[in-house]
């Protein structure tokens, strides 16, 4: 426990001290701020302009800004992720660390909730236009909550995915590159499902796959506030399958010749 | 205290290290000594609980190093062979951190001795990239220090220092040995030599001979050349001494004799000074030839080199780059 709380603590602050990590943090809040403010202005208008077939609600600027987020998580979560382990192989400092009394999960584990923690800051900043829109709407406190700690559970999940290939490959570049394309093809499984579901012969498979995906544990439960034991279990599952994961191909590098 | 029985560890097909065996006792420095890619390293990965062997034991302070792993540890402080270390922490956050992990009490106070004991303390707030290359080993050995272990694992602690800092960490590598058990690897002899109470040659991976730095300068005295210089004409010298029985061969080399005993097993100097004197020679010399360290080296690893191309060539080169930096 010890060691769990020292490598979390250092990873913690290696990331608040990190100016990459800023700049990935500030990006994505540019990018987030941009097409908030782009989307609350022209439902001001459109709702205003009375063409509109429905309004457009409060509830859904706020769902459309956090599926974006999570969206954007195959770009972000391999960036933050790309260098928790593949730089301290390539540093040396691995093996500082493995004849050290810990266990290697506790090294994992301190790596992961360090990122996933760094995450849940850059989350509460979002709380910002969540304010601004219960300002200037009216928003759903349920559909709030089970919005957010789906983004979060999301996240945690994304990132989890993301840090397997650190510990895979020293290179930070490849790394970076497989999570992405990891978090993505989880992220798109949801289409693929419901490509599959219009033939017959596939249509047991787009259940499987639908299950398997991201999105379909997000989009149409969390993010409209239904909470439900199947997909938090999911993302959490996701988590420690990933954690544990990692923890074995951290291991092997005992094995290998370096 | 360290055991180590019939260790191998196999990389696919190559065998890193094949079937050694060696103890290293507490309060001695125990010597590593192999040319590069001898096996060293891996040695210590394993002793450390770094890398499990392949087969074999190894116990360190009395724990299995792969059954036992955490126990051992508890009990290792390591200095790896590039000493890695976070660039961007200070000297003592980085103790700091190492010995949270350790669950260490009064951590500040046991960072702030060993980097005392390293010689640090002026540097210790400064971050680890602004340090020099001998300033980071002293870092890299004060952590493997902190948690006073009882055995000290050091890879190659004196590559890439300056001449003085590889005295002062020989002599901090010698006092650490009368309260440790310190392993310590190196390529270089003469280093071996003055600071190793008992030397463990490896090569190839393979344990080619152990023993005090004196016990294998004796044992290569036996069987070896013997110089004998006296008053008189050394041709008729010469030729004396090339009858002898227990002489193989006598050379002149310049105003003395080189000559080649017949066993290898018996010393020749006493039957050698019988004859001469007995002869009317007045005997100014008699020494075995060049029994230093470096020729029993060079020859161990070239004996045990006779299968693949033998590099003596390389082996010298490296014993040479190693006497300037002692000399």
């Amino acid at each position: 426990m010890n060691a769990l709380w020292a490598v979390y603590k250092r990873e913690v602050g290696v990331f608040f001290r990190s100016p990459i990590a800023y700049a990935i943090a500030f990006g994505l809040m540019l990018f987030l701020g941009v097409l908030f403010s782009a989307s609350v202005n022209s439902a001001v208008l459109q709702n205003q302009s009375g063409f509109a077939q429905q309004p457009i609600t409060a509830d859904l600027l706020f769902q459309s800004n956090l599926a974006v987020l999570v969206f954007l998580m195959f770009i972000v979560a391999p960036l933050l992720t790309m260098r928790l382990i593949s730089e301290e192989a390539r540093e040396g400092t691995l093996e500082v660390l493995m004849t050290l009394p810990m266990g290697d999960w506790a090294f994992v584990l301190g790596k992961f909730l360090a990122v996933w923690t760094f995450y849940t800051v850059i989350l509460a900043l979002t709380l910002a236009h969540t304010l601004m829109l219960d300002g200037i709407g009216v928003l759903d406190g349920g559909v709030v909550f089970g919005a957010y700690l789906g983004a979060w559970l999301y996240g945690g999940a994304t990132l989890a995915l993301a840090m397997i290939w650190s510990a895979i490959t020293e290179d930070q570049i490849v790394a970076a590159f497989l999570g992405s394309a990891t978090v993505l093809v989880l992220f798109l499984a949801d289409g693929l499902a419901q490509l599959a579901g219009t033939q017959d012969f596939t249509r047991g498979a787009a259940n499987f796959i639908r299950e398997l995906s991201l999105q379909s544990h997000y989009q149409n439960t969390m993010l409209e506030g239904i909470i439900r034991a199947e997909d938090i279990a999911y993302f959490v599952f996701v988590m420690i399958a990933a954690v544990f994961l990692t923890t074995l191909i951290v291991g092997t590098r005992r094995w290998r010749a370096s | 205290m360290i055991e180590v029985e019939h260790l191998s560890k196999r990389y696919g097909d190559v065998f890193a290290v094949n079937d050694i065996s060696f103890s290293a006792q507490g309060g001695q420095v125990t010597g590593f000594l192999g040319p590069n890619g001898a096996g060293k390293t891996t040695t210590m990965r394993i002793l450390t609980g770094f890398t499990p062997p392949s087969s074999g034991t190894a116990r360190v302070a009395g724990y299995d190093v792969f059954e036992q792993s955490l126990d051992v540890r508890r009990r290792v402080g390591y200095l790896p062979e590039n000493v890695p270390l976070y660039r961007d922490m200070t000297a003592r956050d980085y103790l700091m951190y190492l010995g949270e992990i350790r669950g260490l009490k009064q951590r500040g106070a046991r960072a702030d001795a060993v980097l005392a004991r390293v010689g640090l303390s002026s540097r210790a707030h400064s971050r680890i990239r602004t340090l020099s290359k001998g300033m980071r080993q002293r870092v890299g050995l004060a952590a493997a220090l902190l948690h006073d272990p009882q055995v000290l694992i050091l890879d190659e602690p004196t590559i890439g220092l300056d001449p003085i800092q590889v005295l002062e960490l020989r002599s901090l590598v010698k006092e650490l040995g009368r309260d440790h058990t310190v392993m310590f690897s190196t390529h270089i002899l003469s280093e071996a030599e003055q600071v190793c109470d008992k030397l463990v040659i490896i090569n190839r991976g393979q344990i080619v001979a152990q023993g005090s730095p004196a016990e294998l300068r004796a044992e290569l005295a036996r069987g070896s050349r013997v110089l004998v210089r006296a008053v008189g004409d050394v041709e008729s010298l010469r030729a004396l001494l090339a009858g002898l029985s227990v002489v193989a061969e006598a050379q002149i080399d310049g105003d003395a004799i080189i000559v080649t005993p017949a066993s290898q097993a018996d010393d020749p100097r006493s039957a050698l000074a019988h004859a001469i004197i007995g002869a009317g020679y007045e005997l100014l010399e008699l020494r075995p030839l060049a029994v230093n360290l470096e020729d029993i080296f060079i020859e161990l690893t070239r004996q045990s080199q006779s299968a693949a191309p033998a590099t003596p060539e390389a082996a010298q080169a490296t014993l040479q780059e190693g006497s300037e930096v002692s000399a």
